[in-house]
């Protein structure tokens, strides 16, 4: 999608807004440290492979660079970062990718989209991820370093089967305002 | 890129009521004009118009460090000599900006022409950002678009993520400041705040005429707080001309955009472009222009610091000429012309977001005449297939 997944106004306007992508599609998301961890949980291997490929190929372009191996670990812990030298001789340092997040867009039981993001541990031994694409807003190395955003869910975990169980008297409501 | 004839949504002003936008009709005439739209091709937009956008934002920023380091470039841009050093030294921090818009000419084939940066004041963010993006989704629940129809618009989400970002660097208490009486910028600058807020950042609004002084060059809001940051949507180059301006470089308010910024938001960039660049696919030939000779066939003359079209002339190759009318003096540069794709009696005109780095959407503009005024209708956009076959009108 080349668009926002949603919008939303809190200041402007006669009442707060909050719009969400109209669609009939649903998404889950699941973070494994492998892809066999991926496919125990979630019978796809075919989806499980794509992703894990993908986040492997994403890696170079997403993980966080350090200058020092210092810097690394105090952001991922000591036995999570490596060095890695770069054609002009100089050595970073990255840390290794811990897992990945599958992205599954589905339409009813077939799955009409995928995607592979590389996790990386955090200081406190959870896991963080890229933020929006490879570098964030900004791009690193110019004017600043690729954001990474912790990711909530625990790993290894069964996907959600469904949603909108509740709530189904509230969705005749306009949410536009 | 197709023009696509499409019925108004029936409750579309009441939607623009919803969400404060107010300037959706300028003095009798629609600037929200949604009685048809454009739709691209994914790689229309992906090839042509986010990576070109992307590749030509990187070339500008290359050329701040080089103008800055040189004074008779400075000159030559007409900035005043008083605010080098607070120019050079805002560079130096790398401090924060947040967004601009660089303006195209493309007609959905061949390489994506650059007209302008805007990168300083650029408007149409909501329009584009917020009302557009309702449009769609409005169509696509309507059953007029299927539901997968995309758009390139993640300018809402780019805001907010930029905002988030940056926070940590922008001084406190931040401030956001417009024209008190322009309906179109108080738009924009709330939608600003809007998205800041959404950020988690802590900020308040004041009009630029109402920012005060204190005996000791501070810059204060209504209370006689000084203001920390001054997000303003509000020309730099105006700020250095006006009384006020003088305290800028001492004062310790922090800009957004910032000062750097003024290297970049001025038409002198075109042929420094050009000169480091020469016959790059996107760029066209531009050169500084003292003004004094004629203007030949085939080349348009701006003033560095013209906006919404005002005082461009062009000379078309036929050898017709027209001019805009406006404020604008001083020094001047020339560009090659070339033509706006035309749909009807439309000129469209493609405006490319940069939020942070990062292209995130266009907006494009319709004018009936060859110069892209304030006048200009601005009219949505789709992506879809480029077959049509999933289009129902």
């Amino acid at each position: 999608m080349k668009r926002s997944s949603h919008i939303a106004l809190v200041l402007m306007g006669t009442s707060p807004l909050l719009l969400t992508a109209c669609s009939r599609e649903s998404a889950d998301e699941g973070l494994y440290t492998s892809a066999q961890a991926c496919i125990e949980q979630t019978n796809d291997s075919y989806s499980c492979n794509q992703a894990f490929e993908q986040a492997q190929r994403e890696y170079a372009q997403a993980a966080p660079q350090y200058a020092t191996r210092e810097e690394c670990v105090a952001a991922h812990g000591a036995d999570q970062c490596q060095v890695v030298r770069q054609q002009q001789g100089s050595s970073i340092f990255m840390p290794m990718m811990a897992g990945y997040i599958m992205g599954r867009m589905l339409s009813g039981n077939r799955v009409s989209g995928l995607a592979g993001t590389p996790a990386f541990r955090d200081r406190a031994g959870g896991f963080q991820r890229p933020v929006a694409g490879a570098n964030g807003v900004y791009r690193a190395g110019s004017l600043g370093r690729p954001a990474m955003a912790p990711v909530q869910m625990a790993a290894n975990q069964k996907p959600t089967a469904s949603r909108g169980g509740f709530g189904g008297q509230g969705s005749q409501r306009s949410s536009g305002g | 890129m197709r023009r696509l004839p499409l019925a108004e949504r029936p409750n579309w002003r009441q939607r623009a009521d919803e969400c404060g936008f107010a300037f959706h009709t300028i003095g009798g005439e629609p600037y929200w004009d949604e009685t048809h739209c454009y739709a691209f091709t994914l790689a229309q937009i992906e090839e042509d118009i986010e990576a070109p956008t992307e590749k030509l934002h990187d070339m500008a920023l290359d050329l701040v460090d080089d103008v800055l380091r040189d004074e008779s470039l400075l000159r030559q841009l007409d900035i005043p000599a008083a605010y080098w050093d607070w120019i050079a030294e805002s560079w130096r921090r790398r401090d924060p900006h947040l967004y601009g818009r660089m303006d195209l000419a493309y007609a959905g084939r061949g390489p994506a022409k650059l007209l302008e940066l805007n990168y300083d004041t650029p408007t149409s963010l909501f329009e584009a950002a917020f009302f557009q993006w309702q449009w769609l989704d409005d169509h696509m629940a309507a059953g007029t678009f299927p539901l997968a129809t995309d758009q390139f618009n993640s300018i809402y989400e780019s805001l907010v993520e930029a905002f988030g970002t940056i926070a940590k660097d922008l001084q406190r208490p931040l401030y956001f400041a417009a024209v008190r009486d322009s309906a179109e910028d108080q738009g924009t600058i709330d939608y600003l705040r809007d998205c800041a807020v959404q950020a988690g950042i802590e900020c308040a609004a004041i009009a630029i005429e109402d920012i005060g002084v204190t005996d000791d060059g501070r810059y204060t809001d209504l209370d006689d707080r000084a203001i920390g940051t001054l997000c303003k949507l509000y020309p730099l180059e105006d700020l250095f001309r006006e009384p006020f301006g003088q305290y800028l470089p001492s004062a310790g308010m922090q800009l957004l955009e910032p000062p750097w910024k003024a290297v970049l938001s001025n038409k002198g960039i075109l042929p420094l472009l050009w000169q480091r660049h020469h016959g790059h696919p996107n760029l066209l030939e531009a050169h500084f222009d003292d003004g004094n000779g004629p203007l030949p066939p085939g080349w348009v003359r701006k003033p560095l610091h013209s906006r919404e079209g005002a005082n461009v002339r062009i000379h078309l190759p036929d050898g017709r000429s027209e001019e805009a009318a406006g404020p604008y003096a001083g020094p001047q540069i020339r560009q090659a012309f070339h033509p706006l794709p035309r749909f009807g009696d439309d000129n469209v005109v493609l405006g490319s977001w940069v939020v942070g780095d990062r292209a995130c959407g266009i907006g494009l503009r319709a004018d009936r005449s060859v110069i892209t005024r304030d006048s200009a209708r601005f009219i949505p956009h789709v992506i879809l297939a480029d077959d049509g076959g999933v289009f129902e009108a």
